[in-house]
């Protein structure tokens, strides 16, 4: 029988045992309704994504007013209304009970403790330019002599966007984080599995017709698969969802990063998981797989630190780590998101992240295959790798 | 054929295997004797290259075994172990397919052994849901599904209740008539004097006996005497040269004779101590071999 028809055995097992899991099941359900969550809870405490902004005015305050304020706001998704009241008096009342956001009247501007300082601040700048304009006929000007004496300095943009960096810097640390959770999630998955075949012996009968390593591969595979769809999964329904509320711009370099996060993902999903099998070889039972996996976790919980402290920006620790294998899923997409990584360095870091799962599954995979068969004391690194087979 | 060909395997100070050889021809059913911790599951599982010995080699049909080989091997090993949250069915015929079976195949004969093991109700059942009984025979289901070539059994008898050890051996005789390999091993020696024509004994990892059950119970340099004589005390038979009582009780002695003790002296004393109802004399039984062969 051709080797790959094993490795493919083996993994559609691994998949289906888990999958058809009530444990699975309940767990993937519950981080869909946590995402779900997430993302509606702000509808529900802001309402859409869109904003909408009533001003109440008083004596027929500068018809205009609503129109005025939506141009000059710059916003999006913006709708802008005027509700008039009789007196200030019964405006207040309104404004209290947050019937609108703002009240101009003759007498002033009011406000109340939860309006937008932006809406204050465009009411009051068009009703100070329009009671300018007014006055001005007084000093003999016409609006366009007005019109030059308010004349703003121009601002323009230099470089890149500023809202596109930083909506891109947090996506793709929204993606590292993930990244993060998943290949500890799956990689702890892979340890439990192994140390499961381990203690209740199947491992022998497995291995009576299947060699080590691909049961290895295989275990990888099926756990691996299990792990894309759920992330995918999960992925899909959070970016199905902001789309629907438009709750974001979505950022220029989106299609960008999910390709690196999922290239990423596999990758580091590949070193870390043979690297959680051996460990798990290496015990025989359940309540020594977290000594065992320790280094593990430590190393890919220093790749996440240097990522969530490189926020701000570049530095050499994050340019070094990004390059280093055991770093590089946690650290990499970030810099590729932000535009940071040159060429040379994401074909750099790739390819030692290629060679060191290739050197990672020859060398696990024989500690995997020592530590296979034996049971008790946990085994020293050294005894698992004399006792390999083959 | 199998052979295992002068195995050695050391952990740390202790040989499990010292010079271990034996063969199985196809269609002989052969037991595999030893007291505990003298290398038989280390000798088992050097078969299915779950040891790697230090020296020797295991061969099949005259040649190293490769994987290819091994999938027409079946395997019990000692310490049971299926998924035990994997369903019956897909479970065989999981393991019908690693061994190479296509899944129609694999799932018919899996359908089959359910049915002739008495648990084919139980096939859309996880395994953690069974008898300790029943596991057994879904671990005996596994090994056998693909009809293998050689069926390897470390302690299938173990924790059987009667019908379950009738049941297992028709089955392991059934295969050997097939024209299987069959080697087992087992502390239950009456059981296994039954059954086997031939056994092999091994001890601190080297094999002590081997060979066909009856040359090997002719063989001892010692005979058993049954003697039952109605209402003597044993007194009659302790100061025999030549003769040990072995077990004694309502009239009844069994006494172990070596080379120097003379029959016809000691049939005189029987017959001066009572009415004698019974005298036999014959080789000894299979555990008296064992217990010979590993007790120096």
């Amino acid at each position: 029988m051709k080797t790959s028809t094993s490795l493919l055995l083996v993994a559609v097992r691994d998949f289906k045992e888990r999958v058809t899991s009530r444990a699975f099941q309940l767990s993937t359900g519950l981080i869909v309704l946590l995402v779900v969550g997430i993302i509606v809870a702000p509808t529900f405490l802001h309402g859409v994504g869109a904003t909408h902004w009533t001003i109440g005015t008083v004596d027929q305050v500068d018809p205009g007013l609503a129109g005025q304020v939506r141009a000059a706001a710059q916003i999006g998704d913006l709708t802008v209304d005027t509700t008039s009241y009789a007196d200030l008096a019964s405006a207040k009342i309104a404004l209290e009970g947050e019937d609108v956001d703002i009240v101009a009247a003759p007498d002033g501007i009011f406000v109340g403790s939860s309006t937008d300082p932006t809406l204050t601040a465009l009411v009051q700048a068009s009703l100070t330019s329009n009671a300018a304009l007014d006055r001005a006929t007084g000093y003999g000007l016409t609006a366009a002599d007005l019109a030059d004496l308010l004349r703003a300095s121009p601002v323009t943009t230099v470089g890149k966007t500023d809202t596109t960096d930083t909506s891109n810097r947090g996506f793709a640390f929204a993606a590292t984080v993930f990244l993060f959770i998943s290949i500890v999630t799956y990689g702890q998955w892979i340890l439990i599995g192994v140390i499961e075949e381990k203690t209740n012996r199947v491992v022998e009968v497995v291995l009576g017709a299947v060699r080590p390593h691909t049961l290895l591969a295989g275990k990888i595979l099926g756990i691996g698969a299990l792990g894309l769809a759920q992330l995918i999964v999960v992925g899909g329904i959070a970016l199905a969802g902001l789309r629907l509320q438009n709750a974001f711009t979505v950022p220029t370099a989106t299609p960008a990063i999910l390709v690196a996060v999922v290239v990423w993902f596999v990758l580091g999903f590949a070193f870390f998981a043979t690297a959680y099998a051996a460990a798990g070889s290496l015990v025989s039972r359940q309540e020594e797989a977290q000594n065992a996996a320790f280094p593990l976790t430590i190393l890919l919980m220093i790749g996440y630190f240097v990522a969530s402290f490189s926020l701000t920006g570049e530095n050499t620790i994050l340019r070094v780590a990004s390059l280093l294998p055991p770093f590089a899923p946690m650290t990499m997409p970030l810099r590729m998101a932000t535009g940071d990584a040159a060429v040379w360095e994401i074909t750099l870091s790739l390819a030692l992240m290629v060679a060191a799962i290739y050197l990672l599954v020859r060398l696990a995979g024989k500690i995997y295959s020592g530590g296979l068969l034996r049971s008790g004391a946990k085994m020293k690194l050294r005894d698992a790798w004399r006792a390999a087979e083959v | 054929m199998l052979e295992l060909l002068n195995l050695h395997k050391r952990y740390g100070n202790i040989a499990a295997l010292d010079g271990c050889s034996f063969r199985v021809r196809r269609g002989e059913l052969l037991g595999f004797l030893g007291p505990n911790g003298a290398g038989k599951t280390t000798a088992m599982r050097s078969i299915f290259g779950l040891v790697r010995p230090d020296d020797g080699q295991v061969h099949w049909d005259g040649a190293v075994i490769t994987p290819a080989i091994r999938l027409r091997f079946g395997y019990m090993p000692e310490q049971r172990g299926l998924y035990p949250r994997m369903r019956i069915l897909d479970q065989l015929t999981y393991f019908g397919r690693l061994h190479a079976m296509d899944k129609a195949t694999a799932e018919r004969r899996a359908l089959e052994w359910l049915e002739r093991l008495g648990v084919s109700e139980r096939r859309d059942g996880r395994l953690e849901e069974l008898s300790h009984g029943n596991q057994q025979r879904i671990q005996l289901a596994a090994a056998l599904l693909h009809d293998p070539d050689l069926l390897v059994l470390d302690e299938p008898f173990a924790g059987l209740d009667p019908l379950g050890v009738e049941a297992m051996s028709d089955i392991l005789a059934e295969r050997a008539v097939a024209g299987a390999a069959v080697v087992f091993s087992s502390h239950q020696l009456d059981l296994v004097e039954d059954l086997c024509e031939d056994v092999v004994v091994i001890n601190e990892g080297r094999i002590v006996l081997d060979g066909p059950v009856r040359e090997l119970r002719a063989r001892s340099p010692h005979r058993y005497l049954d003697v039952e004589i109605a209402g003597a005390t044993i007194d009659w038979a302790t100061q025999i040269p030549g003769a040990e009582v072995v077990t004694v009780g309502d009239g009844r002695a069994r006494l172990r004779l070596d080379d120097t003790a003379d029959l016809g002296a000691i049939v005189a004393l029987a017959e001066r101590a009572g009415a004698v109802r019974q005298f036999s004399f014959e080789p000894p039984n299979l555990s008296e071999v064992f217990r010979e062969a590993v007790q120096r």
